[in-house]
């Protein structure tokens, strides 16, 4: 392990200072299974690292029917995991962290940690951009709060500037007759990065689904949101022949590229399985 | 892990033999205790690391240490400049055929990227790391050859001077037997193939690592995850310019080999001339990566496969050309490609075969010995196109295995005489306990709850040799020494690669000498200490050393019973012993136990008995047929291995859990190989492009089918004790093929190469739609 600087910062207001001051090479320390990694493997350099887990509420988990979901910047994967309430509200969340790295590596990482990461193929992104849920950020102009789906400016890009944290996630609550659905595309049933990643949340009223969203991961600079796909859904009775007609769209509107994973037409051919599995199973849920 | 099902026949009434007894070295595994070589610290260790090249074929034109020496903590650089130069077999067989002499501790020429081109020793890691970034480094680069056609066009640039040239390892490995051309002349169809192997690593979860001491004698004292100690002493030795002892060859726990730690990886030479030159012990220790990019991967292949066949389903005539891609070094070529191309003259029995079988150079990673040496390529082709054959005549691939199968008398590949008909019964045991006439004929493809799921069943079968014959002339020692107080000791210089041989070991000196399993401990990995072994491969350990201790045991007893007779005043051959007791087999009240017959009395000291077994074996042969369940997603192209039946015939199973174990971890490597597994490397470069875990895809605990593991004891080899054969290497050979016959048998699609990948399977199942 290459050496650096250790702060244990009791405040935000320590910590978004300390990080200002310090300036490029400072790194905000929660779970660590990214960092670590990457300081180890040399792929970041890193001189100071900024530990928040001496700061009071960040490891508040609230969750409800009628309030949604509020997790702090400290709760890790494994405890969105073993949240009953969670898994019978939010499945496509569950899911997601349920799928996400190993045991261990679940019992560590933290699911803003993994948003932060900003990786295009990150689990637990796709659900909640499907679910429009909001990231709160303290920083030297105090707090501030954006939508999910905005906060992401490219692979491991964020609008976080110097001195800001992201402090938690607020997830609305669902609504009467929603589902919501992550599927997970890779060549392992565990311990695996998505190679395509789908989220569909849906409400259903009176036969017609009233909203939808769709979320596609791995397929882009930054998880998308599909709005032409959408926008074919909404406002209709579903059929599968318009389910398979939005998953068509929504391969048209991803963006995916080659790598040794899998190639860009592979990709896109994900999305379109992966769309239309997700709509239908999502409809199911609502019924 | 499922108890596997072992039929019983009638055997002789074994105590030991036969029980899966627990092994005795799983507390100090489970608890932590257990010492791997990266786990043994010195006072002022010093922390070896390699640079390596990132261009793949060029001249070193200059070299700088200057700076990386001068960074504090920096105790030593070496380049090519500082080492000796000794031309070796990287792989240490020096007197047998199984290995190249293509290699320097360094060279001033680079044939791989991330090949080795200098080592650091320094205080820390990090600074050994540091220092790497410090050693500066020209190159004139010469065109590279990234694939078995590139390296064959004519003019293509050479990457050895030694060999006999055109970039191949060997000469071309031929076997002819019979008449081919007559034999297509009598065909009623021919089938022809053209069969690729990608490049599967064997991933052995303990990465490479070594630690060098020298004392105040000049005597090197060396820790190393090795499965073959003693040819690290002797390769040591010989470079280093000692004698055999003043190296001293140490290994305790070790996580895994796959055969691949057979052969010395450059790291050793150079952390044992770090620490001559510091004065200092030396650990060096592979990253992750390393085990890929300077590691050994099996031999990517091409195969030609030519075959006639009659109408009644019999195999006229055999045509094969098989060319493996060795890598920059020649490193196993030799043995896998004679292993490999002999091996296709059995399995499936045919009369006039024409092989031949080429290694080649490239400039990418070095293929060595891995887990199944050449045959899994080789079988692969061959079983794929028994089940092509059965498509054509109309037969059950099954039954057409079955008819074919090798048995009794036939030329097994070593030249000797198959012993029994392993691989009839094996098939047959499947065929009714698979119930795989009524699985294949009756079951829908289609599952009407998954629409996008087709599923399907294939067979697979395999053969394989015990020990190295007639390759290596191998010798197994053992020395047992009865203790005073009735305990025994087992000194073998097998390795203990975590494939539970020494369990095995003790249970078969406990049962020849009839003491309990528990009263037997275990010495090993010490050359100072143990006999001589060659090393734990070629699937050998408990046919070749479990021979060398049964017969060592076997000595002990008639020792032990003969104090015991003076003592009881008895005729030795009256005398029984059984779980540490010695008693008149007439009058079984009248005995004493072991302890009793050895300890002193009345001043007359205690015996000191010790017996030595050596063996040298010919060859014997495994048998399975794997009977196989998957189900395809068209969409997707997703191949999910539901069920796994494997048939495994081990002549003798000393220790059913262990070997249920063995077949297992085959059938995981084998998914692997077949579906996921493949690393890759840039052809046009040379650059590795998956090295790591996160993105070579190992199957893992979660993608393991339910396995119903069947150990026959159907045809024991008069080689082994009790008839007992190897299983190490079989279970991955006939796993991969009986997958992609499953495959072929669920969407209709037929593949020649693995891995065989979700796209591969749409891009398939697009085409059949364009027909």
């Amino acid at each position: 392990m290459r050496r650096f600087e250790y702060h244990e910062p009791a405040s935000l207001a320590e910590a978004s200072e300390l990080l200002l001051c310090l300036g490029e090479g400072a790194f905000v320390f929660a779970g660590g299974t990214d960092l670590l990694v990457e300081i180890r493997e040399r792929l970041r350099r890193v001189h100071h690292i900024v530990n928040i887990k001496r700061i009071p509420g960040l490891d508040e988990l609230m969750i409800s029917a009628e309030g949604g979901i509020w997790f702090g910047a400290l709760v890790t994967a494994g405890r969105i995991e073993r949240s009953s309430e969670i898994a019978r509200l939010y499945p496509n969340l569950h899911d997601a962290v349920r799928n996400l790295g190993s045991i261990q590596v679940r019992n560590r990482a933290t699911v803003v940690g993994n948003i932060c990461r900003a990786s295009p193929s990150a689990d637990t992104i796709p659900p909640l951009v499907a679910d429009s849920a909001e990231i709160e950020i303290f920083g030297p102009g105090g707090t501030r709060r954006t939508a999910l789906a905005e906060f992401f400016t490219g692979p491991g890009r964020t609008t976080l500037s110097r001195g800001e944290i992201a402090t938690g996630i607020r997830v609305p609550p669902p609504a009467e007759g929603s589902g919501r659905v992550y599927l997970k595309h890779g060549r392992r049933k565990a311990m695996e990065l998505a190679t395509v990643g789908v989220a569909v949340s849906l409400n259903r009223s009176r036969g017609t689904c009233s909203d939808i969203s769709i979320a596609l991961g791995a397929v882009g600079p930054t998880v998308l949101r599909a709005p032409k796909a959408e926008a074919m859904l909404r406002g209709a009775v579903l059929s599968p022949e318009m389910i398979s007609a939005a998953a068509n769209q929504a391969m048209a509107e991803c963006t995916p590229i080659s790598n040794v994973r899998s190639s860009a037409d592979y990709r896109r051919a994900m999305v379109g399985v992966l769309t239309r599995r997700a709509v239908t199973r999502a409809l199911e849920a609502t019924a | 892990m499922n108890k596997p099902h072992v039929p019983v026949e009638a055997r002789r009434a074994f105590t030991i033999v036969g029980q899966s007894v627990r092994r005795n070295d799983v507390l100090e595994k489970v608890t932590g205790e257990g010492l791997y070589t990266a786990d043994i610290n010195r006072p002022g260790l010093l922390f070896g690391k390699i640079k390596r090249s990132n261009v793949a074929h060029a001249k070193i034109s200059r070299i700088d240490t200057s700076k990386a020496l001068a960074l504090l903590g920096v105790k030593a650089v070496l380049t090519h400049e500082d080492v000796p130069r000794f031309l070796h077999y990287g792989s240490p067989h020096p007197r047998s055929a199984s290995c190249t002499r293509d290699q320097y501790i360094l060279d001033d020429k680079v044939r791989f990227w991330g090949e080795g081109i200098a080592a650091v020793a320094a205080t820390s890691e990090e600074i050994a790391d540091e220092a790497l970034d410090l050693i500066e480094v020209d190159y004139e680069e010469l065109p590279g050859v990234f694939d078995i056609d590139s390296a064959q066009a004519p003019g293509a640039p050479l990457i050895h001077e030694v060999g006999p040239g055109s970039n191949l390892v060997l000469p071309p490995v031929r076997v002819e037997r019979g008449d081919v051309e007559n034999g297509f002349a009598e065909a009623d169809f021919v089938l022809e193939g053209v069969f690729e192997g990608g490049r599967p690593v064997p991933a052995y979860m303990e990465p490479n690592v070594c630690m060098a001491d020298w004392d105040g004698s000049n005597k090197l004292t060396f820790w190393t995850s090795t499965q073959t100690a003693f040819m690290v002493r002797g390769s040591l030795a010989e470079v280093l310019g000692l004698p055999l002892n003043k190296v001293r060859v140490l290994v305790d726990h070790m996580g895994g080999g796959f055969g691949a730690k057979q052969d010395l990886f450059q790291h050793e030479y150079l952390c044992a001339l770090l620490a001559r030159q510091t004065r200092r012990p030396v650990r060096m220790e592979f990253t992750r990566a390393e085990t890929f990019i300077a590691g050994r991967s099996r031999h990517p292949c091409r195969i030609l496969l030519k075959q006639g066949f009659r109408k009644d389903g019999t195999i006229c005539a055999r045509d094969m050309k098989i060319i493996y891609e060795s890598g920059a070094y020649g490193s196993h070529s030799p043995g896998v490609t004679t292993v490999g191309t002999n091996a296709a003259t059995s399995l499936y029995r045919c009369e006039n075969v024409r092989l031949e079988g080429c290694a080649v150079y490239t400039n990418t990673p070095i293929a060595g010995a891995f887990r199944g040496y050449g045959v899994v390529q080789a079988y692969y082709a061959l079983d794929i196109q028994m089940d092509e054959a059965a498509e054509r005549l109309g037969m059950d691939p099954a039954e057409l295995k079955l008819k074919n199968a090798v048995r009794e008398g036939d030329i097994a590949p070593s030249g000797h005489p198959i012993v029994g008909r392993g691989l009839e019964a094996c098939l047959k045991h499947g065929i009714t306990a698979f119930d795989w006439i009524a699985k294949r004929t009756e079951t829908p493809r289609n599952d009407p709850a998954q629409p996008a799921i087709r599923r399907g069943w294939g067979v697979g079968c395999e053969m394989h040799g015990s020990s190295a014959y007639p390759g290596i002339r191998e010798q197994g020692n053992a020395t047992v020494k009865m203790n005073e107080d009735g305990s025994v000791t087992l000194l073998t210089g097998a390795a203990g690669l975590g494939t539970g041989a020494h369990t095995a070991l003790a249970q078969i000196v406990a049962e020849e000498l009839g003491v309990t399993f528990e009263s037997v401990s275990v010495v090993h990995g010490d050359t100072d200490v143990v006999p001589w072994d060659i090393g734990a491969f070629a699937s050998h350990t408990t046919y070749l050393v479990g021979s060398a201790a049964k017969i060592a045991a076997g000595k002990l007893r008639a020792a032990v019973l003969a104090r015991a007779a003076e003592k009881l005043q008895t005729p030795t051959e009256a005398l029984d012993m059984v779980a540490g007791r010695i008693f008149i087999a007439d009058a079984p009240d009248r005995g004493l136990t072991v302890a009793d017959a050895m300890g002193p009395s009345k001043g007359i000291p205690a015996d000191h008995l010790i017996e030595t077994g050596s063996y040298t074996p010919t060859k014997s042969y495994s048998f399975a047929a794997h009977f196989v369940e998957v189900a395809v997603d068209i969409e997707t192209g997703l191949v999910d291995v539901r069920h796994v039946m494997p048939v495994h015939d081990v002549g003798r199973v000393i220790h059913p859990i262990a070997a249920a174990g063995q077949i297992e971890g085959g059938i995981q490597q084998g998914i692997g190989h077949t579906l996921t597994e493949d690393y890759l490397i840039d052809r046009t470069n040379g650059r590795s492009l998956n090295a790591g875990l996160v993105d070579y895809k190992m199957p893992l605990s979660m993608d393991m089918p339910k396995i119903e593991t069947v150990i026959l004891e159907a045809a024991p080899d008069p080689g082994g004790p009790w008839g007992a054969k190897g299983v190490g290497e079989d279970p991955i050979i006939a796993i991969g093929p009986a997958i992609a016959n499953a495959i072929h048998d669920a969407i209709g699609a037929r593949f020649h190469h693995y891995p065989i990948t979700p796209e591969d399977i749409l891009c398939a199942l697009a085409a059949q739609k364009k027909e």
